[in-house]
């Protein structure tokens, strides 16, 4: 019986990650014919991987981090570091990036979560801002400063080096597991406790369940999958920006989910593909006031549909088939998918 | 007292004195509204930009009676329009959509003004130096300071002792004071609270304003000022307890003394805020003057 329901779950989660992978992988095909060029696709799907991570913590656990550039940045930082110093081989420089991005979010995990979330979103910004400032200062020497960190060889992998397209495909894996694990992580017991210290946390420390230290994980988790997005970030461009640091880059992410649809895996990848082609396509006309236009969106969004594009394309749904099944068809079942 | 250990500690002051400004509409509306406002170094932004273009045209004096009540119309009109409608919504929505005025106010400020920065001249009567020994007699030979930047400590301390003034001696005062400990007994005991609500939050942008008009002469006026002096003015609010008003002034001179003894190891300087909140949050998590049990 237990047999039978795992190969239920298997095939409940085979689907959907069949069908992201088939979106994913033939994305150099299609991507084009939309206006996308070549290498957008790959910065997407990185930033998919970040993002999901970043709404394992907002969507599921309910804590709104300003400073997930911390990982990204940190992780480009030691994968560029590594293929200065070290080799060009990306295998070691990516499993000592995703060791520095597990300390440190260990480290600002354990000093941060047991906060509540105001004051949680306010020190994840400062201690993002705080790597910032010690890159540019402190670790200029190490960083290459306001430059960034230039002059990475080429990455390899096993003597092969990478280029455009063996690039995006080592990209679409790791996305591909990324939503993977996420998954599984969100149909987990494990993300079951997530979700509950989302709704009420106290309640379930009453229950006598260890509240930090599911907190403390699942900051981990997501700190995890933006480190590593910051590395392939450096493997699809052997060059470390000082951005990738800074709060920007922690807003992207922010609004990225929050436009797609925080407490989804869909809405948040969405979310990024949106902003990324929208970037792209929208600079093109209307220049640098993309991001004021964007801006707009996000605060519309946030006022008006909370629930972002996912929840948006639910609520058109439910009005299409409300019109068209007329009034008296109305059930209070769908009545509730209104609300 | 030696003249250097003296002009570190009035350093100290006028560093502090920025962050001080915004530090206090941050607590003032965080303790009432219960809102953290990630609009407030927007808020600051648009005092220095509007302190630009209004003394460049009409003259700092006419300045001063303009930039201040235009941006507690500002706060009144966020308030109103935007902010009252996530009371009785998630702290993380509250802080998203206050994260998306400050874009749309840097973007649009980016878009009009350009990226770069914009001269902010002092006007005449604030420009040179002061000959601080000839005032003051315990210092050994010629000491000088900049004018501008004490008439910046002056006017913070002057706004933090009105605002004092204001809490603790009027009526609006009380009322203010009794919501930050229980707006709900308040609502309870027939005030509008309501409208008081818009009243702080326009007085905290206004302080803000006050900021933008004196500090920007100092700072310098370009779209990024906004979130460069939100994350400091943040953690002046968190090491002092967050709602805490006196809370915020001391731990804002105690951040401003922190950067002036720094000042020698400028890489030291450049983290020592953060250094400093850690230990704090360390060793008293609710801050300095936090109240038990306000966000621990």
């Amino acid at each position: 019986m237990i047999h039978e329901r795992e190969t239920g779950a298997v095939r409940g989660e085979l689907v959907p990650v069949g069908i992201f992978a088939a979106i994913a992988l033939t994305m150099p095909f299609w991507f084009p014919l939309i206006g996308g060029y070549s290498g957008l696709d790959t910065k997407i799907l990185i930033f998919v991987i970040f993002v999901l991570g970043f709404d394992l913590l907002l969507g599921f656990t309910g804590y709104l981090s300003f400073g997930h550039a911390a990982f990204f940045g940190t992780s480009a930082y030691t994968t560029g570091l590594m293929l200065l110093h070290y080799s060009s081989e990306i295998i070691p420089a990516m499993l000592m990036s995703i060791l520095v991005t597990f300390v440190l979010a260990l480290l600002i995990g354990l000093l941060l979560t047991k906060r509540t979330g105001i004051y949680f979103a306010i020190l994840t910004l400062a201690f993002a801002s705080m790597l910032y400032r010690a890159a540019l200062s402190i670790f200029s020497d190490f960083t290459g400063g306001d430059n960034g960190l230039t002059g990475l060889q080429s990455p390899t992998l096993f003597g092969e080096q990478l280029h455009g397209s063996s690039v995006f495909i080592l990209v679409a894996l790791f996305a591909i597991v990324g939503f993977w694990i996420a998954l599984r992580i969100a149909r987990s017991p494990f993300g079951l406790m997530l979700r509950a210290i989302k709704s009420n946390q106290e309640r379930l420390a009453y229950t006598g369940v260890d509240v930090s230290l599911y907190k403390l994980w699942g900051f981990i988790v997501s700190g995890l999958f933006g480190g590593i997005a910051g590395s392939l970030m450096v493997i699809y461009e052997p060059y470390v920006a000082t951005h990738f640091l800074h709060w920007t880059m922690s807003g992207e992410v922010v609004i990225m989910s929050v436009i797609g649809g925080v407490g989804t895996l869909i809405g948040p990848m969405i979310g990024a593909a949106f902003m990324m082609y929208f970037e792209n396509v929208a600079s093109a006309w209307i220049g640098e006031q993309w991001l004021l236009v964007l801006g707009l969106l996000f605060v519309l969004i946030v006022m008006y549909l909370p629930g972002g594009f996912v929840d948006g394309a639910r609520r058109l749904r439910a009005w299409i088939r409300h019109r068209r099944s007329g009034r008296d068809a109305q059930t209070p079942a769908e009545k509730d998918t209104h609300g | 007292m030696s003249n250097a250990l003296f002009l570190t500690l009035l350093t100290g002051l006028q560093l502090g004195a920025i962050y001080m400004l915004i530090a206090l509409g941050l607590t003032l509306i965080f303790g009432t509204l219960g809102v953290v406002n990630f609009a407030h170094g927007a808020l600051f932004m648009l005092g220095a930009y509007l302190g630009v273009i209004i003394a460049g045209e009409v003259g700092f004096l006419l300045a001063i009676l303009l930039v201040p009540p235009l941006l507690f119309l500002i706060g009144i009109l966020l308030e109103r329009g935007i902010i009252k409608n996530f009371y009785d919504r998630p702290h993380t929505d509250q802080i998203l959509v206050t994260f998306g005025i400050a874009l749309v106010v840097q973007e649009l400020l980016k878009w009009i003004f350009g990226a770069n920065n914009i001269p902010f001249p002092t006007p005449e009567w604030g420009s040179g130096v002061v000959m601080l020994h000839e005032y003051l007699p315990f210092l050994e030979g010629f000491v000088v300071y900049p004018k501008w930047r004490l008439i910046l400590v002056l006017v913070s301390l002057l706004t933090v002792v009105a605002l004092f003034v204001l809490l603790q001696f009027t009526r609006f005062g009380l009322v203010v004071r009794a919501g930050m400990r229980d707006a709900e007994i308040l609502r309870f005991l027939g005030i509008n609270i309501e409208r008081r609500f818009a009243i702080v939050f326009g007085l905290g942008a206004g302080i803000a304003g006050i900021a933008g008009l004196f500090g920007g002469p100092v700072t310098q006026v370009y779209p990024g000022i906004g979130m460069a002096y939100l994350v400091p003015s943040f953690l002046v609010v968190v090491i002092g307890g967050m709602g805490s008003v006196p809370g915020a002034v001391i731990a804002s001179l105690l951040i401003g003394m922190a950067l002036a003894f720094s000042a020698e190891y400028s890489a030291i300087q450049q983290i020592i805020i953060y250094l400093i909140a850690v230990v704090v949050l360390l060793v008293r998590p609710r801050g300095l003057l936090g109240k038990k049990g306000v966000l621990e």
